[in-house]
């Protein structure tokens, strides 16, 4: 056995079905419906949902929070060690208690510091103590599932032995009545794959998993993650492929990704929300792949409505008990065949020995996962899938050859912020609206408002300098997508009119739109790119995340991929979500796009960016003495920091200033770094995309040999002394992140 | 009627961002979802928004949906018939 596996060593939930896995056992056994009344808030026409009731105390943290809080403690009960990495999925975040203040005009800062994706991961990390990578994975109703992926990978590279990874995402205002205005939800409650089904019903859930490599199985495995795929349609922002074709693609991906072929799975958890179109196309899909007889199916969202961003893991956890127990949950709802769906579910629960079981979900912008679970067997009765190695090369280490680049600053594109940075350093503030829209078609950028026209437009100029060098064949193999806050506009219009309407009118456009992995879903439309499609999203080290996901995500033989973050600055929201934005009296936005593809290694020609390294968390000077040594390993030592670097790009963001101040003082110390550091958000601009534009300026002047001037001047400087021209003698740039998160990107020659 | 049919294709085009064609360039009688101008099952959502809003008449089920959309003049002939239902 060569390959690491990875097993669930511990299991948390909470969803309308019941609170611990011990209840939703019996309920899974019993087919009991949760779906109810709403109660959660008031709205017109109240829709039946998923609401969990009365089962946890109001408290001052947001719902979502707390439902994977409480998630994640029965997921390490008994667990005293620390996770060495948190992956969440999810898509609301604090959206409930922002939509609250938001109402009530509460205009302070400090009441929306939950509002992000990410401080759901962060409050997990901070509970648990880790202090290791903080992942937020924000795909839409795929976010549960691309959350386990990333974690399974992060294990099978050996960059982590043990990982809390899971999802959560709680009943809300914008998500109840965004479905509603989509006339996607069953007024009668959801019954999946019926012939009647009118739609879907919203759900909330808290579910967290504990995964943990090895090569056989500990003895309290609930079972092993064997494998998982992941697929975009790129096809429309809401309507699933007709033929189900990326359904299909994420399905034989999960099989390959864990050695084993269609005839051995033996239970198939639906996505199977309930909706006409997604039912009719995942029923074609299984079909495609699994033929007339396939395995016996069911979807749980009968019974616990769609929890969203958690459903994914939600569904894993059951598909897990499934094995475990040896029980298929009946398909609540269900009464009578589609003449339209060839595979039929099974309606109430049936007892059967099961090794296998295969779980689907897919999301808005036609992103498409589907995990593989197995029972926790020794190796000797298990196929071999794929291992860790041909992802990561241990040996060469993991590095990204840079094909091509974009940025958008205050200045305007990347040329034009080139030669503003040289003319006086200061790059800060924001594009136009029709500045960012040049070259995109009117009829595509209808729909868009500020982030998704960035994201596009950085894409597409990224892309095309890669083209200009070298033609590229083919779509990207991936795209990974950060932001820090997500569509901003979108987000504002949707609540506006909602709230201004007294609930009665809510945009469909805009809803489709505020999802943080929209910009993502138009990229990969614009490109016909059906790999993988993921968007990171927590504040400042958004960028860092979506390049790590592209590390854990792309392989050697994959063609060239995108990795991007962008960020809008809203006059009403930015100031209320992001503490950094209201300390820079100009506004600003912007972000970078790279075109990659895996390089030979860290040791190998061209010009390169390599992930280096990602940990947040860190309590007391002890503590980040500690994470700045884990820090400084990870980038080879300091005799490596002090050879191979010329200078550094800092990003502190302005209200972590004092803590970013103290890490880099700390940093300079233990690494005997003594080059110049350049406090780059004093030039681009206080935005959580910063650090994508210092990376594609570090990448020029890298290729270039310097550094501006303007730059090496105090006001700028935060280390080392002024220079007139800064020669970076055939060295490369490290970019850090301070501040609550600690990130060390490498650009090198 | 043919007011009311002026009147939507101004709505429409502002409704749905339309930034490179004029309401007059909208020919009432064509076919309005999957047309030349591009409308998709999402905009005939945000069109059933703003007739609610604007008209006061509500388009409820999937299947009226797709014949009151079937052109800009079928739409307008729906939005008539049941003002006028609500007058009476």
């Amino acid at each position: 056995m060569t390959g690491v596996r990875v097993f669930i060593t511990g299991a948390g939930m909470i969803s309308a079905a019941g609170e611990g896995i011990a209840a939703h056992r019996a309920a899974m056994k019993e087919g009991t419906c949760g779906i109810g009344p709403l109660t959660l808030f008031s709205a017109p026409n109240p829709m039946p949902v998923g609401e969990i009731r009365d089962r946890f105390e109001k408290g001052y943290l947001p719902r979502t929070h707390r439902l994977a809080l409480i998630a994640a403690s029965e997921a390490m009960q008994g667990v005293s060690d620390p996770p060495d990495a948190v992956i969440v999925g999810t898509t609301t975040g604090g959206m409930l208690l922002t939509e609250e203040l938001l109402k009530q005009g509460v205009r302070e800062p400090d009441r929306f510091r939950y509002h992000g994706l990410g401080t759901v991961a962060q409050l997990l990390a901070d509970a648990y103590r880790c202090t290791g990578p903080q992942l937020t994975i924000s795909t839409a109703c795929s976010s549960g599932t691309a959350a386990l992926k990333i974690a399974l990978e992060l294990i099978r590279s050996g960059k982590a032995h043990r990982v809390l990874a899971g999802g959560a995402d709680c009943l809300c205002r914008l998500t109840f009545h965004g479905f509603k205005s989509l006339q996607l939800i069953d007024p009668e409650g959801a019954k999946p794959f019926d012939r009647d089904r009118r739609g879907m019903s919203v759900g909330e859930a808290g579910a967290m998993l504990l995964l943990q490599g090895g090569s056989e199985p500990p003895e309290n495995a609930l079972a092993e993650i064997m494998g998982c795929g992941l697929s975009c349609d790129a096809y429309h922002p809401t309507t699933p492929h007709p033929e189900g074709i990326g359904a299909a693609a994420a399905m034989r991906d999960a099989m390959a990704d864990a050695g084993i072929s269609p005839d051995d799975v033996e239970y198939i958890n639906l996505h199977g929300t309930g909706t006409r179109d997604n039912d009719l196309s995942e029923g074609i899909a299984i079909e495609a792949v699994f033929g007339e007889e396939g395995p016996p199916i069911s979807s749980v969202k009968g019974a616990l409505g769609h929890s969203l961003g958690a459903a994914g893991a939600a569904e894993a956890i059951l598909c897990a008990l499934a094995i475990k127990e040896s029980v298929m949950p009946g398909n609540v709802g269900w009464k009578t065949a589609d003449p339209q769906i060839g595979p039929r579910p099974i309606a109430s629960s049936v007892r059967k020995d099961i090794r296998t079981a295969l779980s689907n979900t897919f999301g808005f912008g036609g992103n498409n996962a589907s995990i593989l679970l197995g029972r926790a067997q020794g190796s000797d009765g298990r196929a071999q899938g794929k291992s860790g190695k041909d992802r990561i090369d241990q040996k060469g280490g993991l590095a990204f050859r840079i094909l091509g680049t974009a940025c958008f600053t205050g200045a305007g594109d990347f040329t034009s912020t080139l030669d503003q940075l040289e003319r006086s350093g200061d790059c800060r503030g924001q594009l136009s609206l029709s500045e960012i829209s040049e070259g995109l078609s009117p009829g595509v950028a209808r729909r868009m408002k500020r982030l998704p026209r960035l994201a596009l437009a950085l894409g597409m100029r990224a892309w095309r300098a890669a083209e200009e060098k070298d033609p590229l064949s083919g779509p990207p193999s991936g795209i990974f997508w950060g932001t820090g806050w997500g569509p901003l506009s979108e987000t504002h219009d949707f609540l506006t009119q909602l709230f201004q309407s007294e609930e009665r009118f809510a945009g469909p456009t805009d809803f489709i739109g505020s999802v943080h992995n929209a910009p993502a879903g138009h990229l990969a439309a614009h490109f016909m790119a059906q790999g993988p499609n993921i968007t990171a999203t927590g504040r400042d080290v958004s960028f860092e995340q979506a390049l790590m996901c592209a590390g854990m995500l792309t392989e050697k033989k994959d063609g060239p991929f995108l990795v991007l973050a962008a960020d809008e600055y809203h006059p009403e929201l930015s100031p209320l979500f992001d503490p950094n934005v209201g300390e820079d009296p100009a506004p600003s936005d912007g972000g970078g796009a790279f075109c990659l593809e895996r390089a030979a290694g860290e040791a190998s020609k061209g010009l390169k960016l390599i992930p280096g390294f990602l940990g947040a968390g860190a309590v007391g000077s002890e503590g980040i003495a500690a994470l700045l040594d884990r820090m400084i390993s990870a980038l080879g030592g300091s005799d490596r920091i002090k050879a191979d670097f010329a200078a550094i790009l800092a990003g502190i963001p302005a209200h972590f200033r004092k803590e970013g101040v103290d890490q880099l003082g700390g940093f300079m110390e233990r690494s005997g770094f003594a080059g110049p550091v350049i406090d780059y958000r004093k030039a681009v601009g206080e935005h959580a995309a910063a650090s994508a534009v210092a990376a594609v300026l570090a990448s020029s002047w890298v290729q270039q040999g310097k550094i501006p001037g303007s730059l090496v001047k105090e006001g700028f400087l935060l280390w080392g002394a002024e220079s007139d021209f800064f020669c970076l003698d055939g060295r490369g740039i490290l970019l850090l992140g301070l501040g609550h998160h600690v990130s060390a990107v490498e650009v090198m020659p | 009627m043919e007011k009311l049919v002026e009147e939507l294709k101004i709505k429409m085009v502002d409704t749905l961002n339309l930034i490179d064609i004029t309401p007059a360039e909208i020919d009432a009688e064509e076919q309005l979802v999957g047309g030349k101008l591009g409308i998709d099952s999402i905009d005939v959502l945000e069109l059933v928004m703003m007739i609610e809003k604007d008209y006061g008449v509500r388009i409820e089920s999937k299947d009226v949906g797709e014949k009151v959309f079937a052109s800009l003049d079928a739409l307008a002939l729906y939005i008539h018939q049941k003002r006028g239902e609500a007058l009476n």
